[in-house]
């Protein structure tokens, strides 16, 4: 029994390990681990290039849409033990018990989780994880961190994760051994990535990004710090932007209330011109 | 990390707002969105030259790509002279352009629902614009928050911010100018968005 968890948690263990050793002159405050991270980030994606995308290509193939969000249900759910069980934590004892309900609710009524009857009835889904009961306790700010298959995390989201895999929680009803939890988390990964296939999320990053690295760590440290009702970490040079357009070089100030900017050559703007973006 | 991909999917098809200059920012989101969302539907969601042609004639007057642009750049929009403020606003318009016209009819399903009340802010010259986007099949997890930015300029309002779920997708690329700046100055940094813009769309690389 522990031995299986223990064999998921190893590679989560060698990154925490690994992300404490590495020492490259770091790119950006919050990430003094970004050799590391940019290994994970490489074999991450050649993971999806390769076997993931693929798989969930061919799942996607043989299964039909109810069944797809049916094992998403099923899998939400589990997650909402963990997120009652973070909120508790933390002390929000209204939204863990809106998350017990959720799972009182789904897990019986919803035919073991299968059905999410929880969210139109009323019960908000708010996800929460041991990351967020951290930043309450105090942990606020973070070290990004990329974690094999899961992708962008931080240091503290990343703990967090690692510990609720060590927690016996309710996925240890479904698999008794490593191959079933292999299987499990495998059925998780596949059923997840299935639903992002229409969206081209990797031609997307690769056309709008210059170093999709760093776009995809930017993004989601603004994303997690709004979640977490945190200033932007990725912008210590607190930019005001009326500063900017309005010095002497700067141009398109058509406002008559600003006349010192009056003067700029406008010209310089292609604001107006859809040419250009051909 | 699905999630975030999924937000700045949505953001990447469908941050491209307004038309005519409606005096009311929220207006102007509303309408914008629904032309878009009209035109990514003909032709049965074909991505055309022509459905591009015509969503960008909708879309890019809505935006002042030169405020844009300096927010993306942050505190190095100093340096450059106005020259290179033109160039760099053009280049990035490219880039933004380019994105969203590669990947927009994927959300030609899309519901975008436009709330009514704007946030004000800078005594009445800024406004943001929340919206909720959602995507039967990919985000059935709820809606995505979609925030646009705009402020008041003699020609209306302007669009020079999108966020999506708390991600801008304009300071998200700061970073990567500074250092670029940092690295081969502001010419540098206009030589790469151009090798980047020259390059074949939708190659992702590692």
């Amino acid at each position: 029994m522990k031995r299986t968890r223990l064999s998921l948690c190893a590679p989560l263990l060698a990154v925490s390990l690994l992300a404490g050793c590495a020492s490259a002159p770091p790119s950006s405050p919050h990430d003094p681990y970004e050799s590391f991270n940019r290994s994970m980030y490489n074999f991450n994606d050649k993971a999806d290039r390769w076997v993931v995308k693929p798989a969930a290509e061919g799942y996607r193939a043989v299964t039909p849409q109810p069944f797809r969000s049916a094992v998403g249900n099923f899998f939400d759910n589990i997650k909402d033990v963990y997120s009652a069980g973070s909120n508790l934590l933390r002390w929000e004892p209204e939204k863990a018990l809106n998350d017990t309900m959720r799972v009182m609710i789904n897990s019986t009524f919803g035919l073991f989780g299968l059905i999410d009857i929880a969210t139109p009835a009323g019960l908000k889904n708010n996800k929460n994880g041991l990351g967020d009961t951290f930043a309450t306790w105090g942990w606020k700010d973070s070290n990004y961190l990329v974690l094999p298959f899961f992708g962008p995390s931080t240091v503290r989201d990343g703990t967090g994760f690692g510990l609720s895999l060590f927690t016996n929680g309710p996925e240890r009803l479904v698999y008794h051994n490593t191959p079933e939890a292999v299987a499990f988390y495998s059925l998780y990964g596949v059923n997840t990535r299935s639903r992002f296939i229409d969206l081209g999320l990797d031609e997307s990053l690769g056309t709008a990004a210059i170093d999709p690295y760093t776009y995809m760590r930017d993004g989601y440290l603004q994303l997690r710090a709004k979640q977490l009702g945190l200033p932007n970490p990725t912008q210590q040079d607190d930019v005001n932007i009326d500063d900017l357009v309005s010095a002497p070089a700067a141009a398109p100030v058509k406002d008559a209330s600003a006349p010192a900017a009056a003067s700029a050559p406008a010209a310089a703007a292609p604001t107006v011109d859809a040419s250009a973006a051909q | 990390m699905k999630k975030f991909l999924a937000c700045f999917c949505v953001l990447l098809g469908l941050s491209a707002p307004v038309f005519a200059a409606a005096d009311n920012p929220v207006d102007l989101v509303r309408d914008a969105s629904r032309q878009i969302l009209d035109t990514i539907k003909k032709e049965n969601g074909k991505n055309t030259a022509q459905i591009r042609q015509q969503v960008e004639s909708i879309a890019v007057p809505q935006f002042d790509f030169q405020r844009m642009t300096a927010l993306a750049v942050g505190m190095g929009w100093r340096q450059a002279s106005p020259t290179q403020q033109g160039q760099l606003a053009q280049q990035f318009q490219t880039l933004l352009v380019r994105t969203y016209s590669s990947t927009m009819t994927r959300f030609k399903n899309a519901q975008i629902d436009v709330s009514p009340n704007a946030v004000m802010g800078n005594s009445g010259r800024e406004a943001t614009v929340k919206t909720q986007v959602s995507l039967p099949g990919a985000n059935d997890k709820g809606p995505v928050a979609v925030d646009y930015t705009l402020y008041k300029t003699a020609q209306g309002w302007k669009v020079f911010n999108v966020s999506v779920e708390g991600a801008s997708l304009v300071t998200v690329y700061r970073n990567q100018f500074t250092q670029e700046i940092s690295k081969s100055g502001v010419d540098g940094l206009i030589k790469m968005l151009q090798d980047k813009n020259a390059a074949p769309a939708a190659a992702s690389k590692g």
